[in-house]
């Protein structure tokens, strides 16, 4: 779960373009998966550190009006290459799985029709 | 921790996660408690109509409970292991012994140990002169605030001291300030909180040892500066003029051999080695202080 993770913090970054904060970058992977999250949100953090410390993500803290000061997080070019590479692994799995369950469903119907 | 009640206040939250990381590193915790108060409080400001206990009774559903986020720290604590390939890194070396002059932890310990004095004869003033006020004012009704304030600085010096401690060590300390009591405690609950806490005490007792060890560090570190430098300057002199003026005090009949060319070259080459002796000791010494800050001022 924390490659999938991994794989939506990086996209989100990636398409933001921007500096963003942990709590805002929450609320941006809430509103990705309206159906439901695949994964709960303080998750999210233990993720955003890790990245930053392999270095895909680069971070600066600065200090906030109330609450804890924030750590802001920005993809690096790192990230983006590692990106480009779990997209294109993501595909792949995807299609495979996708594959394997319609073979499934189609041995279902066999099933239900005979 | 009670599954069947869930927490219903941002500190009640924070205490759960706490108890359920309890064994973890202090930075870890800190970390996990520092993310986990930055995203409840957003929600609680991104909600004004809601009661905090309302707000955290809909959080724990997308947040996580405590427990759920104890096990993602700790099992994301290693490093992210994900079912795709992992970006190549290159294996780290050993730096080996002259590969000390590189490392910029060895220059952070050796400021430390400069500051150290500067910083420990502070906190010794500060603690003794204004404890001795504020213990003596305690007769008087004045002296209860004075006593609350004179606790508060003391974890406030601790988290500056923590800062510092931080930034030149390397070690993981709290960046922010332990939460304060609620402000609807009486000021006599508050003092006895504060007295109560084994970590004022060792904050305390830290900010009293900084003094000798400041003393100690600062010796070390300028002795330790001075010495390869004046060996490294004074043979280059010597070398270069052809007139060496290097003596030893107490021991003159050493003092032929450093007026020689070959002599003075040794001196030299001892003079560097020495440096190297030095950033070493410098970064054992910030280690092994980095250590006892942690014990003495993290407030778990």
């Amino acid at each position: 779960m924390a490659g999938l993770s991994s794989l939506v913090l990086l996209a989100v970054l990636a398409r933001a373009g921007r500096e963003m904060y942990g709590y805002e970058i929450a609320k941006a992977v809430k509103a990705e998966g309206e159906g439901g999250l695949i994964f709960k949100q303080g998750a999210i953090y233990p993720v955003l550190r890790s990245l930053n410390t392999l270095g895909l993500l680069g971070s600066r803290v600065e200090a906030s009006a109330f609450g804890p000061p924030r750590r802001y997080y920005t993809i690096t070019d790192e990230g983006r290459q590692a990106l480009n590479d779990w997209q294109g692994a993501w595909f792949d799995m995807r299609g495979f799985v996708d594959d394997a369950l319609q073979s499934q469903g189609v041995a279902d119907e066999h099933r239900v029709s005979a | 921790m009670n599954i069947a009640s869930p927490p219903e206040t941002v500190r009640a939250y924070l205490d759960a996660l706490q108890g359920a990381l309890r064994g973890s590193s202090p930075g870890l915790i800190s970390d996990a408690l520092a993310d986990a108060e930055e995203h409840l409080q957003g929600e609680i400001a991104s909600k004004p109509t809601q009661s905090e206990a309302e707000v955290l009774a809909t959080v724990v559903e997308t947040y996580g409970t405590p427990a759920e986020i104890a096990e993602e720290y700790k099992s994301m604590e290693a490093s992210i292991t994900g079912p795709f390939p992992k970006p190549e890194q290159a294996p780290r070396q050993h730096p080996g012994f002259f590969g000390v002059i590189g490392d910029p932890s060895a220059y952070g310990a050796l400021m430390y140990m400069l500051l150290s004095l500067v910083t420990g004869i502070f906190y010794f003033v500060w603690t003794v002169t204004f404890g001795s006020i504020s213990l003596s004012f305690l007769i008087f009704i004045v002296g209860i605030p004075l006593m609350l304030l004179y606790l508060g600085s003391i974890r406030v010096l601790s988290h500056v001291e923590g800062r510092i401690v931080e930034g030149l060590l390397g070690v993981r300390m709290p960046r922010r300030l332990p939460a304060a009591s609620s402000a609807d405690e009486t000021i006599w609950t508050r003092i006895k909180d504060a007295l109560s806490d084994i970590r004022t005490w060792s904050s305390l007792f830290y900010l009293l040892l900084m003094l000798p060890l400041g003393v100690v560090y600062f010796v070390l570190a300028i002795v330790g500066i001075t010495v390869p430098l004046a060996l490294i300057g004074g043979s280059l002199e010597g070398l270069i003029t052809g007139r060496s003026h290097i003596q030893f005090s107490d021991a003159p009949y050493v003092d032929h051999i450093f007026h020689t060319a070959p002599g003075l070259v040794l001196a030299m080459f001892v003079g560097v080695l020495l440096i190297f002796l030095v950033l070493h000791l410098a970064k054992g010494i910030g280690w092994l202080h980095g250590r006892i800050a942690e014990t003495l001022l993290v407030r778990l």
